[in-house]
């Protein structure tokens, strides 16, 4: 087992610096350009708004941007290491397939959590930054207050920007698109080309949005017909639940999430990814390479 | 164990079926094939006709569709086994971001090479296969036969018995060529057993102990090659300052004595060994 | 293929428990959010269907939208602007601030310029001030559906009835709502009593609803507080000796 981890870390390392030397990380720079842009552009509305939409940009921009990273990152590797036939070499090694996945799947998300962190931080810069300049505002206006009362509304701007909710949110992004590099992975393991896995994972984006409703549909309302049934009992079994892990919006309009809500949600994330992770494994193990 | 073949191929069969059609395509057919500990065995064949095939599924990344291959007389679908084979697969690129230093790295740690072996050994695999001055070059700056060269490299980083090697001189130039083929001829008298496929008849004549001729998935022929290509009742003669008169003498000879003379020519260099000596001798 | 079978069995075996877990946390959001059972069928089947195709990035096109709708406003491009606030309203319904600037705009700013239209005959824009008025009204109220423990919508709604369409009855009933629930502002309480006191036939409750805290002392004593109280020590003819003393 030891020598099988040595062999993952490896293919990990060296799947992360594929991918870094492929430029995904132009895709940051992307991302801070939106975020910079958007947000003096947001300095024309009023105080309150513009830090809402701040932070809803920031987020949803993370968001979409690591969506983005996980899908098209994973659906690259296979192919590529086909295509240069590395796939043979290190095959042609002490290497299980089993290793090889996983050496892979562990890559990419090394990648996706240095992402994050880099898109974290900047967003918290930009975050701090307007919450200075709010809070320097509001005391030249407010200088005439007491000072308790000062103080207060100090606490209430620097809470409108940075608190433990948004460091949840993009736990959950995160979640996510681990949960989506696995299933991209999964997909890869049987698809001929990136540009198949990558449509597939759209739909996959789509459908695992609206697995919620379907699910429900499927447990509570007993809709008639077995094909119906049948569609709606597979889209259940098959499709990760995504909306589950969108509750950005709900921290961002302030709603606390309770820790055992929270834990429940990487419970199932991490259920999600090793299933699916076993499934791509499985699959791989049946390919003619 | 010892005595076991290195590598042993029975009634092996491999059969794709094509998408959306009835037919099949069948790359492989009740193949048998020995290869004994030590042995340099070429298996020829045009392109398509199952050399690829045969050589994937000696190393496990394709399953036969029916048959069984053992190395050194075990099964060959344990990933254990693969400690005793290295690989060089067709036309590979490996991962061209990497150095070659890098890429032996990367390969000697998936072997499960101890870290302080490892600068030694990829120090020496880069010095024999004449790499040692682009070491901190990355792949995707090598020529097709400084590939060809890093990927021999990486299939020994792990100090193998077996070497399978595939088409280990396609698109490599003259000289490239020679320096693989001497570097086969060492490895062979370290006693390393090397199968590799190529379709190009005078390198495998060069270097092989033992050939198979293979087509439409079938081994047609296969056997030593003095065997295969001697000529029964013919015997060839090369004579270094024979004088015309002691030819004459000779012919009268073979005449005497009921035999004949087929032909009579000036012995002729390959036009390889040709083209090697003059880029040799400009060179230095 | 014996591992790839094992593979998927265990797969199978796995798919109840994320169908368990999956409901409950579904469940967990509702409550939390207390919404589900509350809005409209129609209403609902649009915000899934959004859900659906934006996926995860509803809230930053719904802040496109109303940066977009802000821009309307500048022009003072009415209608551009209810429209960018019902499609932001729709696509982010727990974002309470969302339905209390649409309500502001409809109401305040669109009524107002309404009401100032040279261009139309004075009876007209009477009338389509009353209209945007009415979208406004609208706005807060399903605003206040979808966000059932927001104060502040109340609290708009409340100031809408009171100062829009002088409806001192339901003013005085959504100033009480907001009063009752967490994060309220100081005033409501207060503001509902001042609001009852204008109502016929409630001149009572009203009056007690003011003593109640009047007798609370210190920064519950404004000036409109004792002149309210003292206008209802009057209607309700209390005698002098249990009126509040001059101070």
């Amino acid at each position: 087992m030891n020598a099988s981890l040595r062999r993952i870390r490896a293919i990990a390392s060296t799947t992360l610096l594929e991918l870094t030397r492929l430029r995904v990380f132009y895709v940051l720079i992307l991302f801070a350009l939106v975020l910079i842009i958007s947000s003096t552009f947001l300095a024309r509305i009023s105080f309150q708004q513009e830090f809402q939409v701040t932070k809803d940009i920031s987020l949803g921009a993370i968001n979409f941007f690591l969506s983005l990273l996980a899908i098209v990152a994973t659906a690259q590797l296979l192919p590529r290491d086909m295509e240069d036939r590395v796939v043979y070499s290190v095959l042609a090694k002490p290497v299980s397939r089993f290793d090889y996945v996983i050496g892979k799947f562990f890559g990419v998300i090394a990648l996706l959590i240095i992402s994050l962190v880099a898109m974290s931080l900047l967003c918290f810069i930009v975050l701090h930054f307007r919450a200075e300049a709010a809070l320097h505002d509001a005391n030249q206006q407010m200088s005439q207050l007491a000072s308790p009362q000062l103080s207060s509304g100090g606490q209430a701007i620097h809470g409108a920007g940075l608190n433990s909710d948004l460091v949840v949110a993009l736990s959950l992004i995160l979640a996510k698109c681990v949960i989506l590099a696995a299933v991209t992975l999964c997909i890869s393991a049987f698809a001929t080309s990136t540009i198949f896995t990558i449509s597939a994972m759209a739909m996959v984006y789509l459908v695992g949005n609206l697995e919620g409703v379907v699910r429900d549909y499927w447990l509570q309302e007993h809709p008639a017909g077995w094909l119906a049934r049948a569609f709606l009992a597979f889209v259940a079994f098959v499709f990760p639940d995504l909306q589950a892990f969108d509750i950005s919006d709900l921290v961002t309009s302030g709603i606390s999430t309770t820790g055992p809500f929270l834990a429940k949600l990487l419970g199932l994330a991490a259920i999600y990814a090793v299933s699916y992770l076993l499934l791509a494994i499985a699959i791989f193990y049946q390919r003619e390479l | 164990m010892s005595d076991a073949a290195a590598i042993c191929i029975e009634n092996a069969t491999k059969v794709y079926p094509t998408p959306f059609r009835r037919r099949v395509i069948v790359a492989l057919r009740d193949l048998n094939l020995q290869i004994a500990p030590g042995e340099v065995y070429g298996l020829l064949g045009p392109n398509g006709s199952g050399k690829s095939t045969t050589l994937k599924i000696i190393l496990g990344l394709i399953t036969p569709t029916r048959g069984k291959v053992t190395i050194f007389g075990k099964n060959n679908s344990s990933v254990a086994i693969r400690r005793e084979i290295g690989f060089l697969p067709e036309n590979a690129y490996f991962h061209k971001f990497l150095t070659a230093a890098e890429t032996l790295r990367f390969h000697a740690r998936l072997s499960g090479l101890a870290a302080r072996a490892m600068t030694k050994r990829i120090d020496t695999l880069l010095t024999t296969v004449g790499l040692a001055h682009a070491r901190d070059a990355r792949l995707s700056t090598y020529s097709k036969g400084m590939l060809q060269r890093i990927g021999l490299a990486q299939a020994l980083i792990h100090d193998p018995k077996i070497l399978v090697l595939d088409e280990p001189t396609a698109g490599v130039d003259p000289a490239g060529s020679r320096d693989i083929q001497n570097l086969i001829a060492a490895l062979k008298n370290r006693g390393i057993t090397v199968l590799l496929s190529s379709h190009l008849l005078t390198q495998v004549e060069e270097v092989c102990d033992r050939i198979g001729i293979l087509h439409r998935g079938r081994l047609l022929r296969e056997g030593r090659l003095e065997s295969l290509l001697g000529v029964e009742n013919q015997t060839e003669l090369v004579l270094e300052n024979a004088s015309p008169q002691l030819l004459n003498e000779l012919e009268g000879q073979i005449v005497s004595a009921n035999a004949r003379l087929i032909g009579r020519r000036k012995s002729q260099t390959s036009l390889e060994r040709f083209y090697l000596k003059v880029t040799e001798s400009t060179t230095e | 293929m014996k591992t790839f079978a094992l593979l998927l069995l265990i797969l199978a075996a796995v798919a109840p428990l994320k169908l368990k877990m999956e409901t409950d946390i579904g469940a967990n959001r509702d409550s939390t959010t207390h919404i589900r059972h509350a809005i409209d069928l129609r209403e609902r089947v649009g915000q899934t269907a959004f859900i659906a195709i934006l996926g995860g990035f509803r809230s930053v096109v719904a802040d496109f939208l109303f940066i977009d709708g802000h821009f309307a406003w500048e022009r003072v491009d009415w209608p551009h602007l209810l429209m960018r606030l019902r499609q932001v309203t729709m696509l982010q319904p727990q974002m309470t601030m969302f339905w209390d600037v649409a309500a502001w705009h409809m109401a305040w700013n669109a009524g107002t310029a309404a009401l100032n239209d040279s261009s139309q005959p004075p009876l007209a824009r009477k009338r389509l001030q009353h209209e945007y008025v009415e979208i406004g009204r609208d706005f807060l109220e399903r605003g206040v559906a979808n966000n059932p423990q927001n104060p502040q919508l109340y609290e708009a709604l409340a100031r809408l009835y009171r100062d829009k369409l002088h409806d001192h009855a339901r003013a005085s009933e959504n100033f009480l709502k907001a009063s009752r629930l967490p994060g309220c502002a100081a005033y409501d309480e207060r503001f509902s009593a001042y609001e009852l006191s204008y109502c016929e036939g409630h001149e009572r409750e009203a009056y007690d609803r003011l003593r109640t805290l009047f007798q609370r002392g210190g920064k519950e004593r404004l000036p409109t507080l004792i002149v309210r109280l003292r206008a209802m020590e009057e209607q309700l003819h209390i005698p002098p000796e249990e009126r509040i003393r001059p101070e």
